[in-house]
């Protein structure tokens, strides 16, 4: 593996990390693709490490992905989510990170509803801190893995690509991060959606926006389709699923209709037949899985990464 | 009990004395004499270097948590507070628990703070526990000893409520203060709307809220002909609005937080939760419309903002945090250091002590022979690092700290009663 190291001891977001961080997560994540594909997939890189994952919020493959990405490191894991947890009991988050680092852990895996909150903590804990999203900040693990799945589909570096990120960019932690880390690449960057699901002032992060799905397939090389976040939706932004779906889903026929083939890409979980049609998610212009089995080398280049600066 | 305050400065328009150095003698709580070279052997002396004398100041709008919330800050606090920051009376916010809602809580406000060197002026809830539905009994409040009423941190956003209010305080010549949010458009907003709050993935609050109750309460104040206060401006376009409805002759003054004249919305970027006010922090250009808007007079005073909490509601996740920070100690030093190319001293005296009671209707003390001694005792030009052993409040969420400010408070004297740093 790479003598290389990362500028920082947390990952906190895309915003924190520079060009070189970015690459060099890509290369070391490239030697790990290659070493989940063995028949023997561990490796012993993270043996006397201690990993917590803390999900402050409901998540079922981030964390799984997270998980895995440890074992496959040997590194020790313990989980922690809300549901189980004593935050109902009105604890505060120091106080339960606290407890769970007195159980000496190396590293602190968190999803946390509130934006900032592992940057609120890195600054009182000495754990190595990944950002597993936090509320509607940033996703810094999915940008990379999404970033290395565009690169391998395209099989290109990003620089002067045309990526379009569709959706629910105002409840979505994935778009800011996607919006940093593909800028930091050098592609250039357009957001679809209702003008009520897109922040106002988002075209100040150097991107365009369009309320056009076609002409925006039209321009695109990757098309990210985002997940209509209902659960975080505290008003009304669009008044029907159905109306969403004529005005702003993106189906096989729309797709084959185009000059271009895009490359379609989705975070999920997929509210298939909102966003994303069945025949458009499972079409062979889909890298859906490819970008889950990417989140896994993603995860472990962190960690990796992450460790080798403790050492 | 005498005082010497040995060559100071006198800044005050008032006072035939505008701009002298003089030596000025207090005794029993009078000005007995101001001269040069004046001996007292028995008094105490005051006689540093860049001495400067002014009446004392006065804050609109803090926050002072007593009754109910001593916790974070009581009238002892508050008054210590206040001294440090050079004030000798303090407008105070109604949103204590209970509420000050009636007669008993003016007169619990003013009957505990009568002997000290900080008169607290209680500003009438508007509406029964700031509910935003049931008018007080302001005529009894009133006559009690209130001098404004106001909701407090909540907007009034019931436009039949505030049509009624403004018409209601009108036969007495009562102001309403009305802090200019809409919450409907600031829809559970946690800092500016911009790209910093974008970046940050939180949810903003546009100027545009702001703006749409400054606009309304323009049309009701018009409609009315009664008297209204902006309290805490924070937008150009609120500023412009304040300016073109004070050119048309309506009775309305505003306010401005000092923490929004020196600080903008990249002050959040690493999520400090004590920069987390209302209003909230916004943008350059906004800071320069309030500076403007200051020196032209259609922002009439600066207030301190100063809004008390505990650690435990601070010292959290972002999303989590109250919105406030404490000010009472720190209002001068840091208006003095954003302003003191833009606005001389004796304008920033203007904005601190003379405009408020001039929009309160109340008398304005004056630094002369033979008045009562209402005096704030400074350094203008001392410049020094803010630190947590300087912090008078019972709370600690400032921003400041190890922040430059420019201007020191040496003391306060009221009438018998006087305070030295």
């Amino acid at each position: 593996m790479s003598q290389r190291q990362l500028s920082t001891k947390h990952v906190l977001g895309i915003k924190y990390l520079n060009v070189d961080d970015i690459q060099l997560i890509f290369d070391t994540a490239l030697e790990f693709k290659e070493v989940i594909n063995r028949p023997i997939k561990k490796v012993p890189s993270l043996r006397d490490i201690t990993v917590a994952n803390l999900f402050f919020e409901n998540s079922t493959r981030t964390r799984i992905s997270f998980e895995l990405a440890e074992k496959r490191l040997s590194a020790d894991v313990v989980n922690f989510s809300s549901s189980s947890s004593s935050v109902k009991k009105g604890e505060t988050l120091l106080d339960t990170v606290n407890n769970i680092l007195s159980m000496k852990v190396d590293m602190v895996v968190m999803r946390h509803p509130a934006p900032g909150a592992p940057l609120f903590l890195s600054r009182k804990i000495p754990a190595n801190i990944i950002n597993a999203g936090d509320g509607t900040h940033e996703h810094p693990t999915q940008a990379l893995l999404d970033a290395f799945s565009m690169r391998q589909a395209l099989n290109d570096d990003l620089g002067g690509k045309n990526i379009a990120i569709f959706g629910d960019i105002l409840h979505s932690r994935v778009a800011v991060s996607n919006i940093y880390c593909l800028k930091k690449l050098g592609a250039n960057v357009r957001l679809c959606g209702p003008p009520t699901l897109i922040p106002k002032h988002i075209s100040k992060l150097g991107v365009e926006v369009s309320y056009d799905v076609r002409k925006t397939l039209e321009w695109c090389d990757v098309a990210n389709v985002l997940r209509i976040q209902l659960e975080r939706q505290d008003i009304k932004y669009f008044p029907s699923l159905r109306e969403y779906h004529q005005t702003f889903g993106i189906s096989k026929a729309l797709l084959d209709s185009l000059d271009s083939e895009v490359v379609v890409m989705h975070p999920g979980p997929i509210n298939r037949g909102v966003e994303l049609t069945s025949d458009a998610a499972d079409s062979e212009q889909s890298i859906i899985l490819e970008q889950v089995e990417n989140g896994v080398a993603t995860r472990m280049a962190i960690l990796y990464l992450l460790a080798s600066r403790r050492s | 009990m005498q005082l010497l305050i040995k060559n100071a400065t006198i800044i005050d328009p008032s006072s035939p004395y505008h701009h002298q150095q003089r030596d000025i003698l207090v005794s029993n709580g009078m000005i007995e004499r101001i001269g040069e070279e004046i001996t007292a052997p028995n008094a105490t002396r005051i006689d540093e270097k860049d001495l400067h004398v002014s009446i004392g100041w006065m804050d609109l709008g803090a926050q002072i948590c007593d009754p109910g919330l001593e916790h974070r800050e009581d009238l002892e606090s508050a008054t210590e507070s206040a001294m440090a920051g050079g004030y000798t009376a303090v407008a105070c916010f109604p949103n204590t628990q209970p509420t000050i809602h009636n007669k008993s809580q003016v007169k619990y406000i003013i009957k505990n703070t009568k002997d000290g060197a900080v008169d607290f002026h209680p500003i009438g809830a508007v509406t029964e526990h700031c509910n935003g539905k049931d008018i007080t009994e302001m005529y009894d409040m009133k006559f009690s000893g209130a001098v404004a009423f106001s909701d407090g941190k909540y907007p009034i956003t019931d436009n039949g409520m505030m049509l009624r209010a403004l018409q209601y305080v009108k036969p007495f010549g009562g102001v309403i203060f009305n802090h200019p949010h809409d919450a409907a458009t600031a829809h559970s907003g946690q800092m500016h709307e911009g790209m910093i709050s974008t970046s940050l993935g939180l949810k903003g609050i546009p100027s545009l809220s702001e703006e749409l109750m400054i606009y309304r309460d323009l049309q009701l104040v018009d409609y009315t002909e009664s008297r209204l206060h902006i309290h805490n401006v924070s937008t150009a376009n609120g500023v412009r609005l304040i300016r073109e409805a004070k050119r048309k002759g309506l009775q309305v003054t505003a306010s401005v937080a000092v923490m929004n004249l020196a600080f903008q919305d990249e002050a959040l970027s690493e999520f400090d939760t004590n920069m987390k006010v209302l209003p909230p922090l916004r943008e350059k250009k906004d800071a320069e419309a309030l500076v403007k808007g200051l020196k032209d007079g259609t922002i009439d005073c600066i207030t301190s903002n100063h809004t008390p909490w505990n650690e435990e509601a601070k010292d959290v996740e972002f999303l989590y945090a109250e919105f406030g920070a404490i000010g009472l100690g720190t209002t001068f030093g840091l208006a003095n250091r954003i302003l003191t190319d833009q606005l001389s001293l004796e304008e920033i005296v203007d904005k601190l002590a003379v405009a408020p009671r001039k929009l309160l209707n109340q008398d304005i003390p004056t630094v002369n022979i033979g008045s009562v001694a209402n005096l704030t005792i400074f350094q203008p030009n001392e410049q020094f690092t803010y630190a947590s052993d300087m912090i008078r409040s019972k709370s600690k969420n400032t921003p400041l700290l190890g922040h430059e400010l420019k201007g020191k408070v040496i003391g306060v004297v009221n009438g018998k009663y006087s305070s030295f740093s």
